[in-house]
């Protein structure tokens, strides 16, 4: 828990490379993806009984920043998007159904362990190990996304799935870093496949 | 327009002080804004660049405005400069010491004791942890030798006494593939029992027990055991026993607690850093929005305080080229609101008076038009003379009186030298010399003398009343009463003619027949003597009234003035008709005649031509001694577009002995004989005919007689009204 003294002068700097920061803030939303360390390697969709379950293995590598802000207590909010789109001709693919799982990372440092516990249901797991934690985030397991009753079988639907460490979900001075500093948008890219009918 | 753009910024740099206060909050806790942080960052950042582009758009506007050194671009760079010195100076101090005490404040509060304070509290409860960890270990381990080689329905059975015994809140027995054997837990639960992770197992596989701290999801702690069962043989399956007991009591609400202030003060420690940066960042972007709003709204302030001035520059600069009618809006009701209402004054009354200045001038202007077609209308001469004698005004009727061009001397002295206008000198000199005698006011007669002739005058001069008394100028009116007064002699003459005709010529006749009939009478009655005395006074009686008789003819002739029969004749025919009678006289005379074949056909009464060379040449053949010498020549010339016939008599006799201005005058003569009517009548034949005479002394001795006539009558009437004509040469006036 030792602390690094910064001088004025390091935060004098760090203001002017801010502003060099600001002054190219415009640059396109891929820029961050391209730097992410999330990677979604497999997922499908099974249909059981009328309704599609999710399947998926995402591999989760955080960068130093992550692990050093996971290491001092910040809790991680990991965003798994997931959303179903029927494929048009002429025009763009319409969005028909979207779920969103967010799952928080902890570490609990009296027992030395990590926490993880799923958001959307107050569920809780600990785990001895930080790979251990994050293969159990990356592992999705028949994750109910919809009914086959609801979408037409004579048109074809995209399904996409996308993983985010949500910098919003940080404390306040930490995302206003993280707002400006790619370093902490971890992002996989979108993974899509066609669903089978 | 402006005032719109000038609002909207105003709004515009309020809404980002706005977004900024919010970011400022959602810096210490962003749950309020969380989801709007990046739009009021992207917002912020947006603002400041929007306001830098404002900033730099006026600096270089500013700059080109002094560049090209337009009003008030000087007054208002120096404003501007002062706000923005008065502005950045306090806000970069404010500034410097904000992030010092960012800096040293945010330390301040984190010490190196409390974190070691921490870490031992930490390591305190899990020291605690540990024993009641281990006495839990030590508890399931002596469960297992009673739960070896069982089976499943004798386990479940064992399972409830040893869970009643031991304190625990499940036991569980589980088999090959994580399979549940048995399980036994506190209360009547239905959820299945949380089997230990795969960590556990491995861990036991490698023939090591398990005890373990897990936080339950509400609060508190649950230690988990897990412990081999031993097998008998090598066929049974391999099982283990997970016990889960609570921690219960004070030491869990420790250890929480303990856990809680490890975890939010190493958190805190944590975002020490992005605390200091974020802050230094929303202070930078807050110092950003405050200067830059600030030297905008400099420029704004500043433009709008140099505004006033510049039109009141550009409305001097109007009224300076002469455009009066410029108004300024009003700006305020400050001190520069009264500086250009009083300039708006200024330009009204300027612009009255000049409105009024300019009736004044086209009211004299057309007064002096007026003047000027009225003087032009004249047919007095009109001079008005500065107190210099330099000509002011001068009319056309004075030019022609003094057969000089005036007009175009407004502004030259009077008194012209070298100009060969003897007349105008003349005049100057009598006129300026009476002035200068001090008679400013004056009536008289003037009279000039030229070559062909005297030139009567009436003139009257007026000084032009000044300041002081002083003369301001003169102005001199004078007519040509030269003709006027010859006609007046002329009209008095002819009165004398018919007097002498009426009163003379009646009794001549009677005394003529009373004289004849006396000598008839008393011729043959007297003796020789007194016969010789009567024949001789009858005689002196009849010849003298014979004369009488032959002069009041003359005179009778020359007032006389029949209507003129204008016909086209050969005017040298007539000369040399009219010559050759005197070619054969009594008195011998070699005559000479010289005819210009050019003057062949002119306009003029035969009549009266015949008559004037007969008296011109009676009148030289009167004053020539034997064998006299006369020469008769015609020519033709031009004068402009007048076409003239010049007739010349010349002798070589005794020539005038009196003034040649005289000797048209009637019963003036220098010869011995004559009735002195002669030239007079010519003269008169000449200007009938709208010619002019002069008389001279020629170069041969004797006299010059010159009569210029018009050819035709377009030259007569030119003639009679233009009396502009240029002096010609031979001395004759026109």
């Amino acid at each position: 828990m030792s602390e690094r003294s910064g001088t004025s002068g390091h935060l004098i700097g760090f203001m002017l490379a801010g502003l060099v920061v600001l002054s190219g803030f415009s640059a396109p939303p891929s820029y961050a993806a391209k730097n992410g360390d999330f990677a979604i390697q497999a997922a499908y969709a099974d249909e059981v009984d009328g309704v599609f379950y999710l399947n998926a293995t995402i591999d989760y590598q955080l960068n130093d920043f992550a692990l050093e802000a996971l290491a001092r207590g910040v809790a991680l909010t990991f965003e798994l998007k997931i959303d179903l789109r029927r494929v048009q001709r002429w025009r763009p693919d319409k969005n028909i159904a979207e779920l969103l799982q967010l799952n928080e990372l902890r570490y609990h440092a009296l027992s030395d362990r990590y926490l993880v516990r799923n958001i959307n249901s107050g569920e809780q797991q600990s785990f001895q190990t930080l790979r251990a934690a994050l293969l159990e985030l990356g592992d999705i397991h028949d994750l109910p996304v919809i009914d086959r009753a609801l979408l037409n079988p004579k048109r074809s639907y995209i399904m996409r799935l996308k993983s985010i460490l949500d910098i919003r979900s940080f404390p306040g001075p930490l995302r206003v870093l993280a707002v400006f500093f790619g370093d902490w948008r971890l992002t996989s890219d979108w993974y899509r496949w066609r669903l089978q009918l | 327009m402006r005032s719109i753009f000038t609002f909207l910024g105003i709004a515009g740099v309020l809404l980002l002080f706005i977004s900024l206060g919010m970011m400022i909050r959602s810096t210490g806790d962003a749950s309020s804004f969380n989801r709007l942080h990046e739009v009021i960052l992207i917002i912020n950042v947006a603002g400041v660049a929007v306001l830098l582009l404002l900033v730099i758009g006026n600096m270089i506007r500013l700059g080109r405005e002094y560049r090209q050194h337009l009003p008030g671009a000087r007054l208002k760079a120096r404003m501007v400069g002062m706000f923005v010195v008065l502005a950045v100076v306090p806000v970069a101090v404010v500034y410097y010491f904000s992030l010092q005490f960012i800096q040293r404040g945010i330390d301040s509060y984190f010490d190196v004791q409390i974190e070691t304070g921490l870490d031992d509290a930490l390591r305190l409860s899990r020291s605690a942890l540990d024993l009641r960890m281990n006495d839990y270990l030590t508890q399931t381990q002596d469960m297992v030798d009673s739960l070896a080689g069982r089976d499943e329905q004798a386990l479940v059975s064992i399972l409830g006494s040893l869970l009643r015994d031991s304190g625990a809140s499940e036991l569980t027995v589980v088999g090959q593939n994580s399979r549940i054997v048995a399980t036994s837990s506190v209360g009547a639960s239905i959820a299945l029992p949380s089997l230990p992770g795969d960590d556990v197992q491995l861990q036991l596989r490698q023939g090591y027990s398990f005890v373990g701290l897990d936080p339950v999801g509400g609060g508190g702690f649950v230690v988990r055991t897990a412990v081999t069962i031993p097998r008998f043989t090598t066929t049974d399956e391999p099982r283990m026993l997970q016990g889960l007991y609570p921690v219960t009591g004070r030491l869990s609400g420790l250890a929480e607690s303990v856990q809680q202030a490890y975890t939010r003060y190493g958190e805190a420690a944590y975002l020490r850093k992005p605390l200091k940066y974020s802050l230094t960042l929303t202070l930078t972007l807050v110092l950003l929005v405050s200067l830059l709003a600030a030297v905008w709204g400099a420029f704004l302030w500043s433009r709008r305080l140099v505004a006033p001035i510049q039109s009141l520059v550009a409305g001097t600069r109007a009224v300076a080229e002469g455009d009066f009618h410029t108004r300024l809006p009003t700006p305020t009701r400050d001190e520069i609101g009264f500086l250009v209402n009083s300039f708006n004054d200024m330009t009204r009354r300027l612009a009255d008076a000049h409105e009024t200045a300019n009736r004044s001038q086209h009211a004299v202007e057309s007064e002096r038009a007026n003047l000027a077609t009225v003087l032009a209308g004249l047919s007095s001469g009109v001079v008005a003379l500065e107190p210099d004698f330099t000509v002011r005004i001068a009319n056309r009727a004075a030019g022609a009186i003094l057969q000089a061009d005036l007009q175009s001397r407004v502004g030259a002295p009077l008194t012209m030298t070298g100009l060969n206008a003897q007349l105008l000198d003349q005049f100057a000199a009598v006129v300026q010399q009476r002035i200068e005698e001090d008679e400013p006011n004056w009536r008289d007669e003037v009279v000039l003398r030229t070559d062909t002739g005297r030139h009567v005058l009436n003139t009257a001069c007026t000084a032009l009343l000044g300041d002081n008394d002083i003369p301001a100028g003169y102005v001199v009116v004078f007519d040509d009463v030269t003709e006027l007064l010859q006609a007046q002699r002329d009209a008095a003459w002819g009165e004398v003619a018919r007097r002498l005709a009426h009163e003379i010529k009646n009794p001549l006749t009677p005394i003529q027949l009373s004289a004849e009939r006396m000598r008839r009478r008393y011729l043959d009655t007297m003796n020789d003597t007194d016969a010789k005395v009567l024949d001789r006074a009858t005689h002196t009686i009849v010849q003298q009234v014979e004369a009488m008789k032959a002069m009041v003819d003359a005179f009778s002739e020359y007032a006389r003035a029949p209507a003129l029969d204008i016909t086209r004749i050969d005017l040298n025919r007539i000369v040399s008709e009219v010559t050759e009678l005197y070619r054969t006289g009594e008195i011998g005379m070699e005559l000479s005649v010289s005819l210009d074949r050019s003057v062949a056909s002119v306009e003029a009464d035969a009549g009266r031509m015949r008559q004037m060379l007969h008296n011109l040449l009676r009148n030289a053949r009167e004053a020539l001694p034997v064998d006299g010498k006369v020469v008769v020549s015609t020519t033709r010339r031009h004068e402009g577009s007048v076409e003239l016939v010049e007739i010349v008599v010349e002798d070589d006799g005794p020539g005038f002995s009196i003034s040649t201005e005289q000797i048209f005058e009637p019963y003036v003569t220098n010869k011995t004989k004559g009735t002195g009517l002669g030239l007079a009548i010519v003269k008169k034949l000449v200007e009938e005919h709208g010619g002019r005479i002069t008389a001279e002394n020629s170069e041969l001795g004797g006299a010059l007689v010159r009569v210029i006539l018009p050819a035709d009558e377009d030259g007569r009437s030119l003639l009679a009204h233009g009396r502009t004509m240029p002096v010609v040469s031979g001395g004759g006036i026109a």
